[in-house]
């Protein structure tokens, strides 16, 4: 099992992982930080490039030469949303995979093979129960990866719902983060390009990684200290099933809303 | 000629959109469909709306546009097969299974979800390679994407009318993680019409006179109906099964009747059209998208105070030639006196309520009781599933 990173900054590719998931500029969303192109160039570590915007067409021609561009720059894939990713990716000779991570859409075999056609790997969502992620690999030949620390993406807008309001009620605010509260918890709030909402908890999968046999896990540094997150990838990389209630233990003294989300309790279907 | 289709939460409201002049409606089954709390059909209920809309030559196409948990995914098949059994005209998916299953195991029609958050060409030669016949396109598209789109050859569906979802289909699980109901799988808890308050980023709150919420204006494309139907768009939505049949019945009517001008080159009073819409309406409707914009008059920041109208006062079971005197269900107060007009699916007619009799045929002023029976007395004929509302040139 490898272990992948979110990151916020290029320092961050000095740690000690496997490898990184980079957001680019104007292709992507939800992600700690957008590089340019050229900034993989100093990595050295497997290379996954996350192209997860929903496209429009005016985005088609520079995602086609983004993704020929990336055959220089020695990826190992790209993880998309969109359909257009594949149908672009597939006509062009590209010498990576392409990555199916449609972020809630990846929740069962029989969808993860349907894509095993055209793609080598799948992304799992985290909307699902442990048993289901489980489930999926042992029904499954294709490589599987998924987020088991970080905060959860849990909305992507393209209206400016943040400055819509500001602008609405005449109120002055640069906060590059907002959150949204409902009296009990708050949830991170970003519009940049788009409005984007996370959880309000910090995803904890520090003991389910002993229980998932997946290629590739991933830790997301949005919202992290750097010091503290060099600490998560080391808690992570060290876990083992003796030393598992400790290092957890440690994980919950450094972050105050560290949550489950649905590993162990599944989404109601319908409510009637 | 372009398809108006409607919505359809049950068997009634399936005959009702189809009366007023729906070409086809949309519907759920008891499993895989977005509206997993709307009553929707059973096999048997499926099996007579299909019956009833294929007499009229219209069509059902049926929703299986959740995303399935691995439970889910094994018995899609056995239910893609009944639904070819039961004739369905097309199914509305957007699982990539779903979609594969049905095109390669059944002979179902098979049109991609708006569910699928389709914005661009590229998707949609994706899905035309794999043999889908039409595309519901997002709602986050604009005239010229849509244009654009539309050149690839498949079928294209856009909404024109009802709520809107605030963010990208498919990528909105609020409702997930604030209240375990899950979006994709037809338990949207509608967390975009909640309040919430606004911080900033060191967690100060900085709401102001209304709460902060996502919540947006509905759609409504009213304006745009002749240029829509100038670029060919094969079918026209309304968005809504879990909607009264009054309401459809307006809605599809408003439309039914916006369409035919064109295509017949009649003229429409359209201010009055988009008056009857506004009143049936319980918030303000807007563009949106189509226009390409989408700033801050999109949004409805309106502490959830949606209007609720009692226009609708009641509607028509029987009529009795002989006597003149049309059956009616109460549904909101009237009384002696009042001005109303009972619309049906070809003709509207106004009137002035002189007598009002109650069931053992005395004379009352008021009619205030929860569906209460009454009967009327009026010249011209109304017919059953006529509906009897305020006339809104009075007020």
């Amino acid at each position: 099992m490898k272990t992948l990173i979110m990151i916020s900054n290029l320092n961050q590719i000095n740690l000690n992982v496997d490898g990184v998931i980079i957001g680019l500029k104007s292709l992507s969303v939800n992600m700690p930080a957008y590089f340019d192109i050229d900034d993989l160039k100093n990595i050295k570590k497997e290379i996954f490039v996350m192209i997860n915007k929903n496209m429009h067409n005016s985005d088609l021609d520079y995602l086609k030469d983004i993704l020929i561009k990336l055959n220089d720059y020695n990826i190992k894939g790209v993880i998309f949303y969109d359909l257009a990713v594949l149908n672009i990716g597939r006509s062009l000779n590209l010498n990576y995979d392409l990555v199916w991570g449609s972020e809630h859409a990846t929740v069962n075999y029989n969808t993860i093979n349907t894509y095993s056609k055209w793609c080598n790997y799948a992304y799992v969502s985290n909307d699902i129960t442990l048993k289901d992620m489980i489930e999926i690999k042992k029904n499954t030949n294709i490589k599987l990866m998924v987020t088991l620390f970080g905060y959860l993406p849990i909305f992507v807008s393209k209206r400016h719902l943040v400055k819509n309001y500001l602008n609405t009620f005449n109120i002055n605010d640069l906060s590059k983060i907002n959150y949204m509260w409902d009296k009990e918890n708050t949830y991170p709030l970003i519009d940049s390009d788009y409005t984007l909402v996370y959880t309000n908890f910090i995803l904890n999968g520090l003991k389910e990684k002993l229980k998932l046999d997946y290629d590739y896990i991933v830790l997301n540094s949005f919202m992290i200290e750097d010091t503290l997150f060099s600490k998560v990838v080391d808690i992570f990389n060290n876990v083992n099933i003796k030393n598992q209630d400790e290092l957890d233990d440690v994980l919950n003294s450094m972050f105050n809303n560290l949550g489950k989300g649905f590993f162990y309790k599944d989404t109601i279907y319908k409510v009637k | 000629m372009t398809e108006l289709l409607a919505p359809a939460g049950d068997l009634e409201r399936l005959k009702i959109a189809l009366l007023y002049g729906a070409d086809a409606v949309y519907i759920g089954g008891l499993a895989f469909g977005l509206r997993a709390n709307a009553i929707n059909f059973n096999e048997e209920d499926m099996k007579s709306a299909i019956e009833y809309a294929h007499k009229l030559n219209k069509k059902v196409y049926v929703t299986v546009n959740i995303l399935l948990h691995n439970k889910e995914s094994n018995l899609l098949i056995n239910y893609l097969k009944k639904l070819e059994e039961l004739k369905v005209d097309a199914i509305i998916a957007s699982d990539l299974y779903v979609i594969t299953q049905a095109l390669e195991k059944t002979n179902l029609e098979v049109h991609v979800s708006t569910q699928a958050s389709t914005t661009n060409v590229e998707t949609v030669k994706f899905y035309k390679e794999l043999g889908v016949k039409r595309i519901v396109l997002a709602r986050e598209l604009n005239k010229d994407e849509i244009n654009q789109i539309q050149k690839i050859g498949l079928d294209i569906e856009i909404f024109i009318h009802g709520a809107m979802c605030a963010g990208y289909s498919g990528r909105c699980v609020l409702s997930n993680y604030l209240t375990l109901r899950d979006a994709n799988r037809g338990g949207c808890s509608q967390i975009c019409r909640w309040d919430f308050d606004l911080l900033d980023e060191d967690k100060n709150i900085i709401t102001k006179d209304k709460n902060f919420t996502f919540c947006t204006k509905d759609l409504s494309l009213i304006n745009s109906i002749y240029d829509i139907c100038k670029m060919g768009i094969n079918s026209l939505k309304i968005e809504g099964r879990m909607r009264s049949t009054y309401y459809i019945a307006t809605v599809v009517s408003c439309y039914r009747k916006i369409i035919d001008s064109y295509y017949n080159n009649c003229k429409i009073d359209l201010k009055h059209v988009k008056k009857v819409l506004d009143r049936v309406a319980n918030r303000e409707s807007i563009v949106q998208f189509f226009d390409g914009n989408y700033g801050k008059d999109c949004n409805y920041y309106n502490n959830r105070e949606e209007i609720s109208n009692q226009d609708f006062l009641g509607e028509v079971i029987s009529y009795d030639e002989k006597t003149n005197l049309v059956k009616i269900q109460q549904r909101n107060y009237f009384k002696k006196g009042d001005y109303v007009e009972f619309f049906g699916p070809n003709k509207t007619i106004k009137y002035q309520i002189n007598e009002i009799f109650d069931e053992d045929m005395n004379i009352i002023d008021v009619v205030n009781h929860p569906k209460q029976i009454v009967y009327l007395k009026i010249d011209e004929e109304v017919l059953p599933h006529d509906f009897m509302r305020i006339d809104i040139d009075k007020i």
